[in-house]
């Protein structure tokens, strides 16, 4: 009842539009929240509402609507003569919040519909255009996880004798896309795209958008599985960007099952193990960074690369050979891995003053990025903390990904697992002993909470390994 | 669900040192506590004026950010109740009675350092961290500490020392005591922690100022010979019958000893995480095994005569040319528990405040067993 109630709290509408920006203005992301959503006081836990004029019209027309429906259950109850107008007046009176809460999205319909399409249309027919009579080479990267890392990777390690661009941050939907286009000045040699995949289609979509010369998939497990529904959409939709390359190169994840199993003879294999007749060996991977070597031909090529984990070598390694194949020297592609580090909240270490690592790879959250970073961390040195809210969207594969991680912990026999409370991580904490973890595991109501802790449960020399955020949408 | 025990922290109190225990009493002692959440957390904060105050906001540093007076205007003293159990009495429209399970002094200084308070505690009959009345009181006097730590055969530097009564008697007679010891001597008033006016002084007209000075804070004070070519360093331990020590630390403060600013002020502004102590000293500090080995010896041994439980730091001077370590000082409450030194040897926050909850417990059940009544006729014979 209480819980029914707090949608009759002064901070109602303001939920209700925080989730809306939170959800992107997506409506059947938005309608997935508000279905979880037990107690509308306290959405805005990890991220506050950020005020805009869109914000403000949207609370505005919000509370305009709810005054409304308000209105007219009293206007039944007061002026009309209907039989149980009374009761049927009371009704919408109480259930005027949760008739606001669908009732808002129309406004936000008619919006998107009437301004914001068209506008997006226009934006993304001229960037077509544009990247239709631009020379540079077009590489697309999709997958289910590691797209920003391969891109940021490869844009490093060509920028060393080329000129490169990228969509900054996670610019991966058309009108993104479109937005980085009109930037480009025509004296790229090459251009690299990510290819956000959220619904069937969308690699099509952005393939037409951009014409790609050279494709990447980087993996394919269930991230966004949520809202694929099932693992063969997800598959078919990142593969849709095979379908448009057709007989161009295409490299595929061979440490992706999924994406291994679905690949066809002309695609090139990129692993730890090699890629395109390239063999590695001595490969190394320790908090100071990845090295090995790769050889063809007999002639081998060191490389070396601040990136952490032995799971690294695989793109590092196509980076190489997609730079060979673009007519740079070893001794360019030597220099250009030498300049790739972790990226911001990808595996980046830090050593605090009280001689703490930790390793924050909170933008990690698949399946198979979180089994190679267990890895890593198992072959350190030191006490090990994981610390995870665990991940989101994989749909019906939640407790078997979840316990497999639990499994995976337990195994790598890390010593401490910090679980923030919510409708995942106690699977976690079933599979940790279902491996008969030893460890100790500490529980956290909010991820926030278990920040703060880790400076006094931690000493000099240990590890801690912050996997993945939780953003509010997620309870 | 678990029945949580109520542990009070009490801190601030009538003493030089009333704003580092504020910063004690947070990091890491409350900021752990409510980490852990297995204990109602009672905060008790005792003003400079020696009232007495709780309010669960009190529980977070910031309540002490900035001026401060205000807040005390709306608020009453608590009151203490020593009945069946050791309790705070809050008033209010309803008065409130807190029983409390244990206490965790975080006071620095006068008061609550110097035994004060445990003799409260001791009385009140409740479990409390650290070092008991005794071993606090003596440690609080530095001549005392030496007297009691030379009368073992510790070793310690050579020192004279005064009351204000002889000051304002017989200034001459004791500067020319004084002198016979080797300059430059060190200036220190007995009862006060954080280096607060400590003077080193290299002639009779610099040593009569400092003395000046020093007797203003104190009523009895302290002149010893300084060490030459000093490193100096600190060992803190923790234990009751088995003892833990710590790293040892060497400061590397830039002026020519452990001053107040460098040990709070310095330390303090580069970050709350740690609080104080943290980016002027080595961990371990870089002297030969042999001289690490007689520090820890000597800390032990110093730590075990002077009575010490639950924790304490134990200072040393050491003469690097002549490789002689002195025993300087004892505090058993240093400042932050020192936790920065103690994360550095491996022992986090929340295993460092559980331990000394542990011994505490452990060394009140033992002293409950001590028979201290027993049955006597010599009321009936009357």
């Amino acid at each position: 009842m209480r819980l029914f109630f707090s949608r009759f709290h002064p901070r109602y509408i303001r939920s209700l539009v925080y989730m809306l920006q939170a959800s992107e203005y997506k409506a059947q992301d938005y309608l997935a929240w508000l279905h979880d959503v037990k107690d509308f006081r306290f959405v805005e836990k990890r991220k506050q509402i950020k005020w805009s004029a869109k914000t403000v019209l949207l609370v505005f027309v919000g509370l305009m609507l709810l005054i409304s429906i308000a209105s007219s259950g009293l206007w039944l109850i007061i002026a009309t003569n209907l039989p149980f107008r009374h009761v049927l007046g009371a009704a919408i009176i109480i259930l005027s919040p949760i008739l606001l809460s669908y009732l808002i999205l129309a406004p936000l319909t008619i919006i998107q519909l009437l301004v914001q399409k068209p506008i997006e249309f226009v934006i993304i027919y001229f960037a077509k255009k544009k990247l239709a009579e631009h020379h540079g080479v077009k590489i697309a990267i999709a997958g289910s996880y590691g797209k920003t890392s391969m891109r940021e990777i490869l844009k490093t390690v060509l920028s060393e004798d080329k000129e490169v661009a990228a969509p900054p941050h996670s610019y991966n939907t058309p009108l993104g896309i479109s937005k980085f286009i009109k930037t480009l000045r025509g004296n790229e040699e090459v251009l690299i795209f990510e290819l956000g995949e959220y619904y069937p289609g969308d690699v099509k979509r952005l393939c037409k958008l951009i014409n790609p010369d050279i494709g990447i998939i980087t993996g394919i497990n269930e991230a966004h599985l949520q809202k694929f529904k099932t693992i063969e959409k997800t598959v078919q939709t990142i593969y849709e960007l095979a379908d448009f390359l057709g007989d161009k190169p295409l490299y595929v994840n061979g440490e992706s099952i999924l994406a291994r199993d679905h690949a066809r003879p002309n695609h090139i294999m990129y692993s730890r193990e090699g890629v395109n007749s390239w063999r590695m060996e001595n490969a190394h991977s320790d908090l100071s960074g990845t090295s090995f070597v790769m050889e063809k031909n007999n002639v081998p090529m060191e490389i070396r690369s601040s990136l952490l984990g032995l799971h690294q070598i695989g793109p590092l390694a196509l980076s190489a050979d997609l730079a060979r194949r673009l007519g740079s020297t070893p001794s360019h592609i030597r220099a250009g891995t030498l300049k790739t580090k972790p990226f911001d909240h990808r595996l980046a270490p830090s050593v605090d003053r009280n001689g703490v690592t930790t390793l924050d790879d909170s933008y990690n959250g698949n399946p198979d990025g979180v089994k190679a970073v267990i890895a890593f961390l198992a072959s350190l040195n030191g006490r090990r903390f994981y610390v995870t809210p665990g991940l989101v969207e994989m749909g019906s594969k939640k407790e078997e990904v979840h316990r497999e991680i639990g499994r995976e912990l337990a195994r790598a026999q890390i010593e401490k697992v910090v679980l923030v409370k919510n409708s995942v991580t106690p699977f976690i904490e079933e599979g940790l002993y279902e491996e008969k973890y030893e460890g100790e595991v500490i529980w956290f109501d909010e991820a926030l909470k278990s920040f703060a802790a880790l400076p006094r449960i931690t000493v000099k020399g240990d590890i801690v390994l912050l996997q993945n955020d939780w953003p509010d949408q997620y309870i | 669900m678990k029945n949580k025990k109520t542990i009070a922290v009490i801190f601030g109190g009538k003493s030089a040192e009333h704003d580092v225990s504020i910063i004690t009493a947070h990091t890491p002692i409350i900021d752990t506590l409510l980490t852990l959440d297995e204990y109602e957390v009672i905060p008790i904060y005792i003003t400079k004026e020696g009232l007495w105050y709780s309010e669960k906001q009190m529980n977070y540093m910031d309540y002490f950010k900035g001026d401060i007076q205000d807040k005390f205007t709306k608020l009453k003293p608590l009151q203490l109740s020593i009945g069946e159990k050791f309790s705070i009495v809050l008033s209010g429209m309803v008065s409130k009675k807190i029983d409390i399970d244990l206490v965790f002094p975080a006071m620095h200084g006068t008061y609550g350092e110097d035994g004060s308070l445990m003799g409260i505690l001791r009385m009140a009959n409740v479990p409390f961290v650290g070092c008991d009345m005794a071993a606090s009181a003596v440690a609080m006097d530095k001549v005392l500490t030496k007297q009691v730590v030379s009368a073992a055969g510790l070793p310690v530097v050579r020192y004279e020392w005064l009351t204000q009564n002889v000051w304002e008697k017989d200034r001459k007679g004791f500067i020319e005591r004084a002198s016979v010891l080797q300059w430059p001597l060190f200036v220190k008033p007995v009862h006060l922690g954080s280096s607060i006016a400590i003077t080193k002084v290299k002639d009779r007209s610099e040593l009569e100022q400092a003395l000046e000075v020093a007797s203003h804070y104190d009523n009895k004070v302290l002149v010893e010979e300084s060490v030459e070519n000093l490193i100096e360093v600190t060992l803190p331990i923790m234990g009751n019958d088995i003892l833990t020590p710590a790293s040892i630390e060497r400061p590397l403060n830039k002026t020519e000893f452990f001053n107040f600013e460098d040990k709070y002020l310095s330390g303090g502004k580069k970050g709350s995480d740690s609080g104080v102590n943290n980016n002027y000293s080595e961990i371990p500090a870089n002297i030969p095994p042999d001289l690490s080995k007689e520090v820890l010896k000597l800390g032990k041994a110093v730590y075990k005569v002077l009575g010490c439980t639950g924790i304490a730091r134990v200072d040393f001077l050491i003469d690097s040319k002549t490789n002689q370590v002195f025993v300087n000082e004892v505090n058993t409450l240093p400042g932050s528990l020192y936790h920065h030194n103690w994360k550095a040897s491996g022992v986090s926050n929340v295993d460092l405040i559980q331990k000394l909850i542990q011994l505490a417990e452990e060394r009140f059940a033992k002293d409950q067993k001590v028979v201290r009544t027993f049955e006597s006729s010599l009321l009936k014979s009357l």
